[in-house]
């Protein structure tokens, strides 16, 4: 690496820098004591940026009308997954019509790097990046979400709905 | 002989050979539903046409018999308009279950929708409701509205496995794949019917929803369920194995295998597995112990040992280079030919059920005695009854089976076994059951490996030596007999240590690697950050 070295005699006076650096810092604190309104930083646990709809955050896996999990188990998302952070265990579900579900589905969401293929690879939009973005844990394990957390954490409020809806599929002859 | 032109290849075929069948033996892509090699022909499907030069319609090439000088071609524009047509109609009442399908990703109807199809459905109409989800028997599931009524289930049982469980009942759009009144799908042979099914209209019961069949690997192996010795696929990734299919093999077993062979994968899996090594002495059981330092030890009790006190049982579940290492390390190193065979099916061990089912369930009883044989020893199992019983056997090798669920006097052999002082097991199942017994005085448990973990040759019914490679390692830390057998006569085992300066030597590098210089010369530019 090339280090750039200035030896003129102008470098030496660096007392008019430190003033004006100082000055400006100045001019923008009595600005926002002033101005409060225009300041550009939050106060950020209170208060929180809005992402755009679009923003690819923390997952949500949707749910059917009844409430329950709207994922088949087909492993496209985890075939997608260019991470491979999601881990799915597919069982036999006792309604002859659902017919495969997951009996546990898990996103290491410290290996996830929040791509989309998932939510582009589901067939049923079952799964889907969310606008959340914030993921504090205290220990490693604690990333590993669960259906418990993708699909029913509190802040969902019981569920998103999916769109897609087998009901209304057979009904349209498909 | 009559000789014919297919797609441009001149072939000779055998009189009466059909169309398909000659393009088949050629390797020539066809798409077919119902017909198989293995079967009667149906003519059901009518999506192998083909056009014949001199004839203005398409003919189906499973029911056409190759005529002299016959011109044949399967990729004009006018046969794949006719498949792509011939696919439509097969996909009006097929659900879009792909997603919870477990033939999605070997499915016929996928396959030749890549191949000729990419289009929309062109029906106004709402598609049929069939019955999903039907309890066809033990072992299979069925999904009619999957189905192609293809009709190759139905003569598999009527031609094969010769039990007619099922049929095709109704007509026209309504007609649905069932059993007769009263049957149910369970024969010995039923899984056959989930493996020719082109669509997933028939699943297994036991494969149902574990895995997505492309996360499976497959590698060729022989069934180590009975001594016919079927041809089979092993189908595993790095979680295990999960199924086994037959694989052709006209002088074995054909196209078939029998439901039992299906289970040969569960005991190879890890929960069924001894994974490590572990000992008794003084009353105390040590356990996860290096299957390696068990065999040492076991080492020095052999070497301390004369040879008329120790003996050797062995069981027809190991390749014949496993017998033949372990049976000359006690002839030729410990100087005794006290050598037993094991037979748990001796009795039955003539039994056929006329298809491929034989009542001798090792797979290499053949090639145990051919070793026994030619070593000279002639032993009787009563005799190492009685030595056991007068206490003149003091040491004892076993070699015990790998899929023990055939052998079932596994229990009553224990109570045997545990009069000998020192008792060396080599084992691939799990041996937990030996704790409980408590007349075991010194015990050494050493993991071996099973058949897919290992190469070697199996001696099937026939005399048929079939080789086999190795499929993958599931235990990494068990041993084959053959390396049991090296650490037991006080060797050590011969790994092959490449050099550091023979690394990157000829012998040891792929077609396609780089130089070492210009690896360096890369490597070095990437670390600049330029590449």
């Amino acid at each position: 690496m090339a280090v750039m070295q200035n030896n003129s005699e102008k470098s030496k006076w660096y007392l008019p820098g430190i003033f004006t650096g100082l000055g400006i810092t100045f001019k923008h604190m009595v600005k926002n004591i002033f101005n409060k309104k225009e300041m550009i930083t939050l106060n950020y646990p209170e208060e929180k940026y809005e992402y755009s709809p679009r923003f690819k955050g923390n997952h949500i896996l949707t749910v059917k009308k009844d409430g329950s999990i709207r994922c088949t188990a087909c492993m496209l998302c985890a075939t997608n997954c260019p991470a491979e952070c999601i881990k799915i265990t597919a069982s036999e579900h006792p309604d002859p019509s659902v017919e495969k579900y997951p009996i546990s589905y898990e996103i290491d969401m410290l290996r996830c790097v929040f791509c989309g293929f998932c939510e582009e690879a589901c067939p049923v939009d079952a799964i889907r990046l969310g606008p959340e973005w914030q993921t504090p844990g205290l220990n490693g394990a604690n990333f590993t979400y669960d259906i418990k957390q993708l699909a029913y954490r509190a802040n969902l409020k019981g569920g998103v709905q999916s769109v897609v809806d087998d009901q209304e599929r057979h009904k349209s002859g498909i | 002989m009559p000789k014919c032109t297919i797609n441009g290849v001149e072939l000779e075929v055998k009189e009466g050979t059909t169309i398909i069948q000659a393009m088949y033996d050629n390797h020539q892509k066809i798409a077919h539903y119902c017909w198989h090699p293995g079967l009667s022909i149906a003519g059901v499907c009518r999506l192998c046409m083909v056009e014949i030069e001199g004839n203005p319609r398409l003919q189906i090439a499973c029911n056409t018999v190759v005529t002299e000088g016959m011109k044949v071609n399967n990729n004009s524009p006018k046969v794949k308009e006719a498949v792509k047509w011939g696919l439509d109609f097969h996909l009006i009442n097929h659900p879009l279950d792909c997603p919870i399908c477990d033939q999605a990703g070997e499915c016929g109807l996928q396959e030749q929708y890549m191949e000729f199809g990419q289009y929309n459905s062109e029906m106004a109409e709402a598609k049929t409701k069939k019955h999903k989800v039907v309890d066809l028997g033990p072992t299979v599931v069925l999904d009619s509205e999957r189905c192609v009524l293809c009709s190759r289930c139905v003569r598999f049982t009527d031609e094969v496995s010769k039990t007619n469980e099922l049929g095709i009942f109704n007509r026209g759009d309504h007609a649905e794949i069932g059993t007769h009144a009263g049957k149910e799908l369970n024969n010995k042979y039923s899984l056959n019917t989930v493996d020719i099914c082109p669509v997933g209209a028939l699943t297994s019961k036991d494969f149902r929803f574990r895995q997505r069949v492309w996360y499976l690997k497959d590698s060729e192996a022989v069934c180590n369920g009975c001594s016919t010795g079927c041809n089979v696929k092993v189908y595993f990734n790095k979680e295990g194995v999960f199924r086994v299919k037959p694989k052709r093999n006209d002088a074995i077993n054909g196209h078939w295998m029998c439901d039992d062979g299906r289970n040969i994968y569960k005991f190879v899996n890890k929960e069924n597995r001894q994974l490590k090594g572990m000992k008794l002495a003084n009353g105390q059981w040590t356990v996860d112990l290096h299957a390696g330092s068990v065999a040492k030890d076991a080492a020095q009790v052999l070497k301390a040992a004369s040879s008329d006190d120790t003996a050797l049982v062995l069981t027809g579940q190991h390749t014949v280079e496993e017998y033949e290492s372990i049976v000359s390390a006690f002839v030729n190193q410990f100087k005794t030919k006290n050598v037993y065979h094991w037979w748990n099916s001796e009795k039955t061990a003539s039994d056929f059920d006329g298809l491929l089912i034989r009542g001798d369930k090792n797979p290499n009883t053949k090639g145990l005695q051919t070793v026994l044989a030619k070593h000279g020893v002639q032993t009787q199992w009563s005799q190492l009854e009685s030595a056991l019983n007068s206490g003149k056997i003091k040491n004892l090798v076993v070699v015990g089976p790998e899929n023990v669920g055939v052998y079932n006097d596994l229990a009553e052999k224990q109570n045997l076994f545990a009069k000998a002082h020192n008792f060396i097991f080599l084992t691939a199942a799990k041996a937990d059951v030996l704790k409980e017994n408590k007349s075991f005085k010194n015990v050494f448990v050493i993991p071996t490996k099973t058949f897919v973990e290992k190469a070697g040759t199996f001696v099937n019914h026939a005399g048929v030596a079939q080789q086999f490679k190795k499929v993958t390692t599931i235990v990494s830390e068990a041993l084959t007999v053959s390396e049991a057998a090296t650490l037991l006569v006080g060797q050590d085992i011969k790994v092959d240590i490449v050099a550091d300066q023979d690394l990157f030597n000829a012998e040891n590098k792929r077609a396609d690697q780089v130089a070492l210089d210009h690896r360096k010369k890369n490597e070095f530019i990437f670390q600049r950050g330029r590449l």
